[in-house]
């Protein structure tokens, strides 16, 4: 669960953590009497999840109340439906800090730099050492002369604020159940102070029984089909190819995803109707015929999913949703017997071989013979 | 023999009078699983498939020592139930839950470490020796998947794991002990901590790795073999190898960004270190057949 940075940032600053003066908006008026209360300049900043804002111009800086409006309604034309108005922070350095976990040891990893800022992921690639890696065992509270002592490899002018900002922050890691807590900026101002110019937090999805819920918006997705699906708890993914995924298992829709493209098909979609979906046939296949694509191609081998379960719910689907397109089915596991029973009572010749199910569903995208 | 568990390990079931759990014991002694007792608090004087239940891990040992726990617990009471099995001195536990939240993930890991205990999982079907012992939930009634053998199987994955497993059948291969790590973004036990109990198996002559983009558990594995660690054959077959860039495919432990975690990553690390990968599944069982050319199995 990513949060938008206005969200983060309310939730650093009631840790303590000082943020820049800042209103949210969603209207254009709105924008402009935001900019009018803090005082030119401004930075306005767009909400979406996606990193690298700045590059992509979702980040600038507006002088006057008509800059503010022109760049609300270029934000707007592309499709951002929250801005927030920031102060504009006059800073002589930015540092990097991020705590998120090391598989590994088992441990959350704290990474900081003294040359934070846009650049982070090529200073990453190419001066890893500019970068400091600290573990520390997530039953523990940060330690006093840990936080000092990376609050002095980040800024030492600064290091008493930054020691506190450093466990405040890793409150905030623990506290929220986060996979990645980030500040990047973390901005050392003209006047010497510490704010955090910037703010991520993705919370633990395994977690939100006990967190609070904050769901994506819809510009978090490429496509209309990709929320809806992650709202009904499907994954699916868009692509712009002829065959119609529908899969169970990440692990085998995965590889049959590769299998396609080996054999030189396209897919049109990734979906994943196992585990917990295994009855949602019908919703899957529905998701699957919104697409322009050519076949529907279903492969599954369930550990505990019954075949004759996700057969019967295949069966359903297609008497109901009448597919225009041929699908070509390749179930197997539990019951499996009973599953070709029901799968060719349905009209359908299945298969029990991966690649043969793909290179039908190849030749079929391809026009061939059903 | 074979890796973990076998017919003499003495196995109790933390969670066994849900429904999941007494479901799944009735299989697990089926298969020939050694089922000592079962736990569930509120629950002491019951009987499931005739295992006698107690309210805690430590009243069951008491009555009945055992080597291992199975955990049918729900995830967010997992971590509970693996300090309770780790208390009562077990260094075995499997526990199949799907959704361990990511901070006890950690803490289980790391308690495990200390304790000098496997934890198994979360987010897996568990380990099989097919033909001897099972915990977790495996249909080893499938009989061109779950045969006896001398392939050991290391797995990220659930149905890829049917998918791939029964190509390594098709070749007249078998399985000594199946692992499923599973799918989770910190397991309690990884690939590479896995491989030194299956370079010491007499009765396994190879091993199979089923892993995917993300993460570095294969890389882990390319450095055993690199350093002399493993010596046995080895065969990877690594799902997501088209997979576009920083698209969340697979399972939550898999996400591809930049070079580090690509599936074309991992297989080359494993072809340099001496490894053989299949690009895919059909190719396992072909590869393991002309590597063992001449060994008895």
């Amino acid at each position: 669960m990513k949060l938008y940075e206005y969200q983060a940032k309310k939730v650093f600053q009631d840790a303590g953590i000082p943020v820049p003066r800042e209103i949210t908006v969603t209207e254009e008026s709105a924008a402009a009497a935001a900019a009018r209360e803090i005082g030119f300049p401004v930075i306005m900043k767009a909400q979406v999840l996606q990193g690298g804002r700045g590059k992509a111009g979702l980040v600038k800086a507006a002088h006057d109340e008509a800059a503010v409006e022109d760049i609300f309604g270029q934000f707007t034309a592309r499709g951002v439906e929250t801005v927030t108005v920031c102060e504009f922070v006059d800073f002589v350095k930015e540092l990097y800090l991020s705590l998120t976990v090391d598989p590994l040891s088992g441990k959350v990893l704290i990474m900081g730099s003294s040359r934070g800022g846009v650049d982070i992921e090529a200073l990453a690639a190419t001066e890893p050492e500019a970068i400091f890696r600290e573990t520390l065992d997530v039953r523990r509270q940060m330690p006093a002369f840990l936080a000092r002592d990376l609050a002095y490899r980040l800024y030492e002018p600064a290091a008493p604020e930054l020691a506190k900002i450093i466990t405040r922050l890793y409150g905030v890691f623990r506290a929220k159940d986060a996979e990645l807590a980030e500040i990047n900026p973390l901005f050392i101002t003209s006047r010497g102070t510490v704010v955090a110019g910037d703010a991520k937090l993705s919370i633990d999805d395994n977690a939100s029984f006990r967190q609070e819920t904050y769901i994506p918006g819809r510009d978090y997705y490429g496509s209309d089909a990709e929320f809806q699906a992650a709202r009904e708890g499907i994954p699916y993914l868009q692509f712009d190819g002829d065959i119609s995924l529908m899969c169970a298992g990440a692990g085998l829709t995965t590889a049959v995803y590769d299998l396609i493209n080996y054999g030189g098909g396209s897919v049109a979609n990734y979906l994943e109707f196992g585990g917990p979906n295994y009855r949602k046939a019908r919703r899957a296949m529905e998701l699957c015929l919104q697409n322009d694509s050519k076949v529907i191609l279903i492969v599954t081998f369930g550990t505990i999913a019954r075949a004759d379960v996700m057969a019967q719910g295949v069966a359903e689907a297609i008497k109901e949703l009448k597919p225009d397109r041929p699908v070509v089915v390749c179930i197997r596991g539990t019951n499996e017997e009973e599953a070709e029973k029901i799968l060719r009572d349905a009209g359908l010749d299945p298969l029990y071989d991966t690649e043969e199910a793909v290179a039908r569903a190849i030749e079929l995208s391809r026009g061939g013979k059903k | 023999m074979s890796v973990f568990l076998d017919r003499h390990t003495r196995v109790l079931i933390q969670g066994i009078t849900g429904s999941e759990g007494s479901f799944w014991t009735r299989h697990m002694i089926d298969m020939g699983t050694r089922v000592v007792c079962g736990v569930t608090p509120g629950k002491e004087g019951q009987k499931v498939e005739n295992v006698p239940v107690y309210h805690s891990v430590r009243r069951a040992l008491a009555d009945h020592p055992a080597d291992a726990a199975m955990l049918f617990v729900p995830p967010r009471f997992t971590l509970d139930a693996v300090l309770e099995a780790l208390d009562g001195g077990i260094k075995k536990i499997v526990t199949v839950a799907e959704g361990i939240p990511l901070h006890e993930a950690l803490i289980i890991r790391s308690a495990a470490r200390e304790a000098g205990a496997l934890v198994i999982g979360g987010n897996t079907s568990g380990v099989i020796s097919p033909g001897q012992a099972m915990m977790g939930f495996f249909p080893y009634w499938i009989e061109r998947v779950y045969k006896p053998g001398r392939i050991g199987i290391m797995t990220r994955s659930g149905s890829l794991t049917n998918e791939v497993t029964a190509m390594v059948v098709r070749e007249g291969f078998g399985v000594s002990t199946l692992i499923g790590i599973g799918g989770d973004p910190v397991p309690g036990t990884r690939f590479a901590e896995m491989l030194p109990f299956f370079q010491e198996d007499p009765d396994t002559d190879a091993v199979v790795i089923i892993g995917e983009l993300g993460g570095t558990m294969e890389e882990e594995v390319a450095r055993e073999i690199a350093q002399g660690r493993f010596t046995k054959t080895l065969v990877a077959f690594i799902g997501g190898r088209t997979a576009p860039e920083g698209k969340k495919m697979g399972h939550a432990g898999a996400i591809a960004t930049g070079t580090s975690g690509t599936a074309a990553g991992k297989a080359a690390a494993l072809e340099a270190a001496g490894a053989l990968t299949a690009d895919r599944p059909s190719r396992v069982g072909p590869l393991l057949k002309s590597l063992l050319e001449g060994v008895s199995r």
